[in-house]
């Protein structure tokens, strides 16, 4: 590796971007130095600021900023540490806009915004929104949010109650605010809006409280909705039409996401989108993942359950489908597949395509060319995963092991992944200086026994008695450094007793960084996975770092800690040690968690020491 | 690392005795057994015990069958866990009783409904039903309770 890491911006952007595309302070930035020749970026990266819940519409995770770098990571110093004055889980990651800095709570949603100017992260305003608290018993795993966006002055995220804002990114002012759900049948929006051209694209959550998932898009300018996808249900409804081109006959067919569930189980039939949404500007496609099926119990449903744990992809303008691949038909383990779609064209079996690869769920790898939905490679990339052998990429199907296939009245033991999946929601991050994809994996396995479920609208709708556990092996937590275009893992860093729960950040420096639930923030070395620098933090890391340039021109790192979500939320004192069936089966492997960590959110910032 | 506040057993028990106005009835489970991580050592927040009437139904194995069974079927194990351990609801399984631990308290929690989600269950479920679910959620760490989760 070359010693100097000082960047030199090519500016490789042939086309014209859209004029509101994810604003640059730094200008677009397509390709980086020292980017592996087979790699092509598809739009640009966070460079300076950073303005989208990934930084990037292509959710690579990337910077190009490299005054960090592997010589010196070991200086890092702690410049701002903030509470948020919120206990529960902070998921998502904050944004930076030239010198503010805006970071979006858990429940209450508040907004707190940083004047970076100033030392020691003083406020430039703060916006309180009250949402209705009675969405907080109706959010499956703990009050989250999972973050913002920035388009055209304003700063829009979603309410746990199923609204929308948009807030003057300067005064705090409430520009509008639309209601896209309705908590009384248990709608909450977790997921972090994504602006694309004149639009906000926003998402249900509720897929434990028979939620029919949708997808929605807002005017940026007003809040009107434009138009509103159902991800089950008749082809109107779920706007398929004449572009509708699936890859596999499998997903071909007339209102599938209707004849493939006994009679009307689609209107409680899930597939919600409470994850990450990708942009390809040269295509105009956005690029979403679905959640589990409604109810959990799979023999109350037969058929494949479309469209839940698939990928979709959508026209943003329209609302209209291009393609969709359902990953796993009649989902027997609650393996949402909402995780990120990072968007790269890349030499991939031999010649150059236009990639998606999603990093699944299931515990596979599975790289699909965007402009078709054909699934290229379907590889482990956590060992223990047993509920299939493999994919058959021909016909898109998976090779299930049939006696992992849950049911009524059968507890079906040791089922790898867990529900909480290979990986969780947190996303990966991609070094094109590397071409390697920096997962935070799990290592978590189940027990399920289907058992009876009553549907009562605004309570839980599961049907499942589940309870999850350490994997083998001896480790919880990987963060793993995967090859994507060699299909193998290259390094990993184990953690022995917790899941790896935050996101990853890539950047020029050659530095990756990530954080553990226990608290540990790490710098490690981007090509041998060395851990530069570690600081530990007032709680567990759930968040997603960023990194951006402050007014003086230097290179900083944000995340939050505050240990919640899903599996974090055992650490909250309202959830008992002894019960390895509460909070959706969890506890069970993470019982440990209330002797390592503790609630507590707040927002860090480090940075190099001269 | 997070330090435990568990006292020695006799200790404990003294405490307890000391705040007897605030700790749990006679129902809670004895002291010193597995897995709980968290003890509280002062007073336990709540109501206290205050002048209950009785579970009228008495807290038989078949009362505590139906109340179990009826945990399941009305989606109550949903929000507060397989063996009410908590989740997106609080846990039933610990000390802490925000609206009250005694029959009666427990009985209005589930009829009445409660802040921040819990629904008010009394136009849904018979005051049979709902005294069945309180002898349930009474006998919680108890020798008594149905499925109890295996340590």
């Amino acid at each position: 590796m070359r010693k100097l890491a000082v960047l030199i911006l090519l500016v490789a952007c042939k086309k014209e971007a859209p004029s509101n595309l994810s604003p640059q302070r730094e200008g677009a930035v397509t390709a980086v130095e020292g980017q592996k020749p087979e790699v092509r970026l598809i739009a640009p990266l966070a460079n300076g600021d950073w303005t989208l819940p990934a930084g990037d519409y292509a959710h690579v995770r990337y910077s190009p900023l490299a005054q960090i770098t592997t010589q010196n990571a070991p200086n890092l110093r702690m410049v701002t540490a903030l509470s948020t004055g919120i206990a529960r889980g902070h998921e998502g990651g904050p944004l930076v806009v030239g010198d503010t800095l805006y970071a979006v709570t858990p429940f209450p949603n508040n907004l707190i915004a940083v004047d970076l100017t100033k030392p020691g992260g003083q406020l430039k305003f703060l916006y309180e929104p009250h949402p209705d608290p009675r969405a907080v018993g109706i959010a499956c795993c703990d009050v989250v949010n999972r973050g913002a966006s920035y388009a055209q002055g304003k700063i829009v995220y979603n309410l746990l109650d199923a609204e929308t804002v948009a807030v003057d990114a300067q005064t705090g002012r409430e520009l509008w605010r639309t209601r896209v759900g309705n908590i009384d049948k248990g709608e909450t929006t977790t997921m972090a809006a994504l602006v694309v051209h004149d639009k906000v694209l926003v998402g249900s959550s509720g897929g434990e409280l028979g939620v029919r998932g949708w997808i929605a898009a807002l005017d940026l300018a007003t809040g009107r909705e434009v138009w509103r996808a159902y991800n089950t249900g008749p082809d109107k409804d779920v706007l398929i039409g004449g572009s509708f081109k699936p890859f596999y006959p499998k997903d071909q067919g007339k209102d599938l996401g209707a004849t493939t569930w006994p009679a009307d189980q689609w209107k409680l039939g899930g597939a919600n989108v409470w994850g990450w949404i990708s942009y390809d500007p040269e295509s105009n496609l956005i690029f979403y993942g679905t959640g589990n099926p409604g109810v959990w119990n799979a023999d109350l449903r037969p058929g494949d359950n479309k469209w839940s744990c698939s990928i979709i992809a959508r026209n943003p303008d329209t609302g209209e489908a291009r393609w969709a691949y359902q990953i796993s038909k009649h989902d027997h383990w609650d393996y949402d597949e909402i995780m990120e779609n990072v968007l790269l064209d890349m030499q991939f079996g031999g010649r150059m395509r236009k990639l998606l690869i999603h990093p699944a769920r299931d515990g596979f790898m599975l790289v699909l060319d965007r402009e078709t939905g054909e699934l290229l490679s379907a590889d482990k990339f956590v060992e223990s995963t047993n509920w299939a052998r493999g994919f058959d990429l021909k016909t898109g199907e998976a090779d299930e092991d049939e006696r992992k296939h849950t049911g009524f009245g059968k507890i079906v033991e040791h089922i790898c992944p867990s529900s909480t999946g290979a990986k969780e929601f947190v996303p990966s991050a991609f070094s094109p200086r590397t071409g390697l994809l920096y997962i935070p994996a799990h290592n978590t396995c189940m027990s399920y026994e289907g058992i009876e479920a009553n549907y009562i609208a605004g309570t839980p709708y599961l049907g499942a008695d589940v309870k999850m556990y350490v994997g083998p092996g001896g480790y919880q937590g990987e963060l793993i450094a995967w090859d994507v275009a060699g299909r193998k893992k290259v390094w990993g860093i184990k953690e022995e007793k917790l899941p790896v729960y935050s996101g990853v950040l890539a950047t020029g420096g050659d530095v990756v960084f990530y954080g553990t639930m226990d608290g540990w923030f790490r710098a490690v070395d981007a090509r041998n996975g060395t851990v530069l620098w570690q600081i530990h933090v007032g709680s567990g890391i759930v968040g997603n770092p960023i990194t951006y340039l402050g007014p003086d021109k230097k290179q900083y790192v944000a995340v939050y800690s505050g240990v919640g979500g899903w599996m974090g939320a055992v650490a909250d004192p309202n959830i008992s040690a002894d019960d390895p069936y509460a909070a959706l089966g969890v506890v069970g492997a993470m019982a440990e968690i209330k002797r390592m960590t503790a609630q507590g959110g707040a927002l860090y910032v480090f940075g190099v020491q001269p | 690392m997070r330090i435990s506040h568990r006292l020695p057993a006799a200790g404990y028990r003294l405490l307890l005795f000391a705040t007897i106005a605030c700790a749990k009835p006679p129902t809670a489970a004895p002291e010193g057994e597995r897995a709980v991580v968290r003890q509280p050592v002062g007073p336990v927040p709540g109501v206290g015990e205050l002048p209950s009437a009785p579970n009228p139904l008495g807290n038989n194995r078949d009362v505590l069958q139906e109340g179990r069974r009826l945990f399941v079927q009305y989606n109550c194990s949903g929000c507060h866990g397989g063996r009410a351990g908590g989740g997106m609801a609080p846990s039933l399984r610990d000390r802490i009783w925000i609206y009250g631990s005694s029959p009666d308290h427990v009985f209005n929690s589930i009829a009445e409904g409660r802040a921040h989600g819990m629904p008010a269950w009394g136009t849904r479920l018979t005051d049979r039903q709902i005294w069945a679910l309180t002898a349930y959620v009474q006998s919680l760490r108890t020798k008594d309770e149905p499925e109890a989760p295996k340590p």
